[in-house]
């Protein structure tokens, strides 16, 4: 993370901002693609590299996935002699929202589902999500704004198609969310009729996120991961990642291998469909940000399906989301959620200025922010620098307690050993999404046979900046989408046992291209985390 | 790397189905030469031992020799492309790339034994070799080279391109005859061979699309030329796929006779990541297996014999170290099963039972009673059907267990 070497003490910043003065707004001064173009991480030198193998040959990617992308193969030919073997009609990899959205479908329409979690059913970053989930249902509301606020948000670079499934499935999404026990916040019964409450979202002409509280993500996953333990007809893996997918000689996805941590060996899943619901790679901490994502967030499904064959996009377009705490630095990166300036927070720097629309969309509030910080007008804390979220501004709006409406940030602030109703909290942009991925059509399907994605691996749905509350809706519209195809296929797709023909093809490539083989990925478990895959690293770990 | 596609495979020859580039390249020279004195053809095929491309390894002459003398006015050569067993992947690139010199050697053919009938008979999964056949076979039918030849045969001569159907066993002598009259390709019992007795009871030549894309060569350059290509007491050349855990799969033509270990580490870019070697299955892959120890071998006809194994259809499947061979076998066993066209009992449940034994051996979960099994089924089965399918599959099963009897967790058996 590039910090500048200036910036207005935290006592001095404080005392400006408790003096009472109402903050101006500040002109900007620069346009937002100029803004974007200047300051936004995705934009500077240090985020280009070129791919030189793979589909993607030739296009732009950050870097460090470039890396991940470009490597060889955790496991070989040896690994599957004699490995468990598992068959199914529909795989599922990925723990999170998506994923027990897609095995919940599928197993509605009639498939036998096995459910492969890296780590536990729900460790992910679903569970992470606070602000909510859009949904045209208001009653000025429509699908087609909903449509037209994603695809000017996301710069007019998302594939229209998913946009439009997207807007249009989320009045159902939302309807078999509350089927299955889903909580959301209502309005007062007694003056407005109890009827469900929208809130303004960065980016969007009308207010309509549904939220619970700001743990909207929890409770989502609350009632998936409930209703996933009790259908019998998913079986769960739990601590089983995805090493590799298998391959039939057409180039097909016919399953994965897993590596099951609690017997320490492998598990060959053989299954006419594989979704592919791994996340996104906020763990790798793309230019040192930090991030707001779980432990399991490494690219894992990106690096699975590109040496397969699959198509990825916009590898070089990341969401930063604004609001990470920067103080203090042991929970540098966590999220405030952006509920809190959908409220009313504002952003003020060292000067004591508001200097953007806190209700910008993402990228440009975070590219504003790392302008102030850039030019000297960040507020630094402890070697910290960030700008401040006032949510004393909050407490004054709710005389009930900050806790009562955001009781995340509550909790969050106090771990800070902050109080936020009296002193503002230190923010700095925090890696939040990946915007790109695989590329899906409208039902969910890869340009590889077989292997569907749902979730935040998939790409294209929100071009190069998604808005708030729209990833909770990803992940139940794909999920649902991916899970019906993946059932629907089952007379289509062979139930044949698989290879790793394509790692020999990709290593092959490798030499020719001259790039290392040292490199392994996916990185599955990131840090401290080091489970070794064979024997002899193992007695030498 | 000067010994690398010198005839069949030549950069220069690649022309497709443009019989006018064909013959720009040199091509129809051998069938003029062919017609200037058809009574000798027997003989230089003879003096060039060229032999059947498909796997046995037989004299083509001597073939010849028999369709020739068999009695009858009506007479088939039969170009068997239905090639469809796991790593071969040579007449494809024959038929799709330089259709002419197939055509061309089974109308030399057609005037050694004279025939009436050229059929092309081709395996319909391989689109790519149907089309450029059937556009090459046409601007045959409209040159005046056919005319030549029916007239040097005595009768009309008419060219064919038959789709098979596409399955395995559609490949073997006689199974091509039933397909060709219609029926399901079941096998027959020989003799009578398809050179005395083949289609609708006629004389019939069948030979592989390699064995016939030399001949024009042969005719052309002469049998002295052919048999200074091979190494050694071999001749010719030879197609050989390449495929498994190597730098470069790929089909290559190299003399016949090169060194099995050339053909890995000079020409196929030596072992994938490294590896070390463990083993090759030649052929359909239903021949004994090459070890460490016969990576010396010449890879022709005799020599591979020599090693109790067969050279097969050229095929070269490479497993590194690390590689279980049991789940290849298991693989290849399985497709044999799916192959068995059912009418000989014995290999119908044979190759299944085979299969599914190996498939629990493979993923763990056999008895040793499963071990047992197979080791008896090895011993009954061999030489119990018509064809040659099921003592194919029984020798791949026989050589891993003999030498590879450790990854099946039993003891190895004295040599």
């Amino acid at each position: 993370m590039t910090q500048a070497t200036t910036a207005i003490p935290h006592a001095e910043a404080l005392a400006r901002l408790a003096s009472g003065a109402t903050p101006t707004l500040r002109k900007s001064g620069l346009s937002r693609e100029l803004l974007l173009e200047r300051y936004h991480p995705d934009h500077a030198p240090a985020a280009a590299a070129t791919l030189q193998i793979g589909a993607n040959a030739g296009e732009r990617c950050h870097p460090t996935l470039a890396e991940l992308l470009q490597a060889n193969a955790l496991i070989d030919g040896f690994d599957l002699a004699g490995a468990e073997q598992l068959s199914t009609d529909v795989l599922v990899i990925g723990g999170g929202g998506a994923g027990a959205a897609a095995a919940l479908t599928a197993a509605s329409h009639g498939a036998d589902v096995i459910m492969a979690c890296k780590l536990r059913l729900g460790d992910s970053n679903t569970v992470m999500a606070e602000g909510g989930i859009q949904a045209a249902l208001g009653r000025d509301d429509s699908p087609q704004r909903h449509f037209e606020d994603t695809l000017r948000g996301g710069h007019y670079r998302a594939d229209p198609l998913l946009v439009a499934q997207l807007a249009s499935d989320a009045p159902d999404a939302i309807r078999w969310l509350i089927e299955l026990g889903m909580h959301f916040d209502v309005t007062d019964a007694a003056t407005d009729g109890g009827t469900l409450r929208y809130k303004q979202a960065g980016g969007c002409t009308q207010p309509r996120i549904l939220s619970y509280r700001d743990y909207t993500g929890l409770e989502m996953m609350r009632v998936l991961r409930e209703t996933v333990e009790l259908d019998p007809a998913i079986r769960l893996l739990n601590r089983c990642p995805a090493v590799e997918l298998l391959s039939h000689d057409d180039g097909s996805c016919a399953g994965a291998v897993l590596f099951d941590l609690e017997y320490q060996r492998f598990v060959v899943v053989s299954a006419r469909s594989v979704i592919l619901a791994t996340g996104g790679c906020g763990r790798l901490h793309l230019q040192g940000f930090p991030t707001s994502n779980h432990y399991g967030a490494t690219a894992d499904g990106l690096v699975l399906a590109y040496r397969l064959g699959a198509k990825l996009r916009d590898l070089d377009s990341f969401q930063y989301h604004p609001t990470g705490i920067a103080f203090p630095s042991r929970l540098a990166g966590g999220l405030i959620s952006e509920a809190a300036r959908s409220c009313g927070a504002w952003l003020i720097n060292g000067l004591g200025e508001r200097f953007i629309d806190e209700l910008a969309p993402r990228d440009v509030v975070t590219a504003a922010i790392l302008r102030e910080c850039a030019d000297g007008r960040g507020i630094e804390r402890d070697g910290r620098i960030g700008v401040f979220l006032d949510t004393p501004r909050l407490a004054r709006q709710w005389p009930e307690g900050i806790e009562h409406h955001l009781p995340a940030l509550a909790h969050l602030a106090a771990k800070c050993g902050i109080d936020p109703a009296t002193e503002p909290m230190l923010v700095y942009p925090t890696l939040h999404y990946q915007n790109g991925g695989v590329v899906i059509d409208g039902e969910g399907r890869s340009t590889v046979p077989g292997l569907l994605c749902a979730g935040e691996v998939s790409g294209g749905i929100h071009g190069r900046n998604r808005l708030m509350g729209n990833a909770l809706l990803d992940i139940i519209a794909f999920g649902r989408r991916a899970g019906q195809r993946a059932a629907e296929d089952i007379g289509k797709r062979p139930l044949r046992r698989g290879d790793i023909e394509h790692v020999y093809s990709w290593q092959r490539t490798l030499v020719q291209s001259g790039l290392p083989r040292q490199a392994r990925a996916p990185r599955l478990y990131p840090g401290p985390g080091h489970y070794p895959l064979h024997r002899n690293e193992r007695s030498l770990a | 790397m000067d010994k690398l596609n010198q005839v069949l495979l030549k950069p220069a020859i690649q022309v497709g189905a443009d019989l006018f580039a064909w013959m720009q390249q040199g091509g129809t020279q051998g069938l003029a030469t062919a017609l200037d004195a058809p009574q000798t053809l027997i003989q230089r095929i003879a003096d060039a031992d060229l032999r059947g491309m498909g796997g046995a390894g037989f004299p083509t002459a001597r073939k010849w020799e028999a369709a020739a003398q068999a009695a009858g006015s009506e007479k088939y050569v039969v170009c068997n492309g239905n090639e469809d067993e796991p790593g071969t992947f040579k007449d494809r690139t024959l038929l799709s790339r330089t259709p002419h010199q197939v055509i061309e050697g089974a109308l030399i053919a057609a005037l050694a034994i004279r025939a009436c009938h050229v059929i092309f008979y081709l395996n319909p999964h391989q689109q790519g070799s149907l089309r450029e056949m059937r556009r090459a076979v046409a601007q045959w039918q409209d040159s005046p080279w056919l005319e030549k030849v029916a007239k040097a045969v005595g009768q009309p001569v008419d060219l064919q391109v038959v789709p098979s159907s596409g399955r395995y066993i559609g490949g073997e002598e006689t199974a091509v005859v039933a397909s060709l009259e219609g029926g399901f390709p079941f096998p027959r019992k020989k003799p009578p061979f398809p050179a005395e007795s083949g289609v609708r009871g006629c004389p019939t030549l069948i030979n592989n699309t390699e064995t016939l894309a030399k001949v024009s060569h042969i005719i052309r350059h002469g049998a002295d030329w052919y048999r200074a290509l091979g190494v050694g007491a071999a001749s010719g050349t030879k197609l050989y796929s390449l495929s498994g855990d190597v730098m470069a799969p790929g089909l290559y033509e190299l003399p016949m006779g090169t060194s099995l270990h050339d053909l890995i580490y000079r020409y196929g870019g030596g072992m994938l990541e490294g590896k070390a070697f463990k083993a090759v299955f030649t052929g359909g892959p239903s021949n004994t297996l090459l070890t460490r120890k016969d990576l010396d071998v010449a890879l022709d006809f005799d020599s591979v014999r020599e090693r109790q194994s067969r050279l097969g259809t050229g095929a070269m499947i490479v497993i590194s170290e690390g590689s279980s061979i049991i789940r290849k076998v298991a693989e290849y066993i399985g497709f044999f099963a799916k192959g068995s066209c059912g009418q000989c009992p014995s290999c119908k449940c044979g190759t299944f039972q085979l299969a599914r034994l190996l498939e629990r051996v493979d993923s763990g979960r056999h008895s040793p009673a499963d071990l047992a099994a197979l080791r008896h089924l090895c011993q009954i089965l061999p030489g119990s059907g018509r064809c040659g399918l099921i003592d194919g599959a029984v020798t791949v099963v026989q050589s891993s267990l003999h030498t590879f009897p450790q990854e099946y967790g039993i003891a190895a058996t004295a040599d």
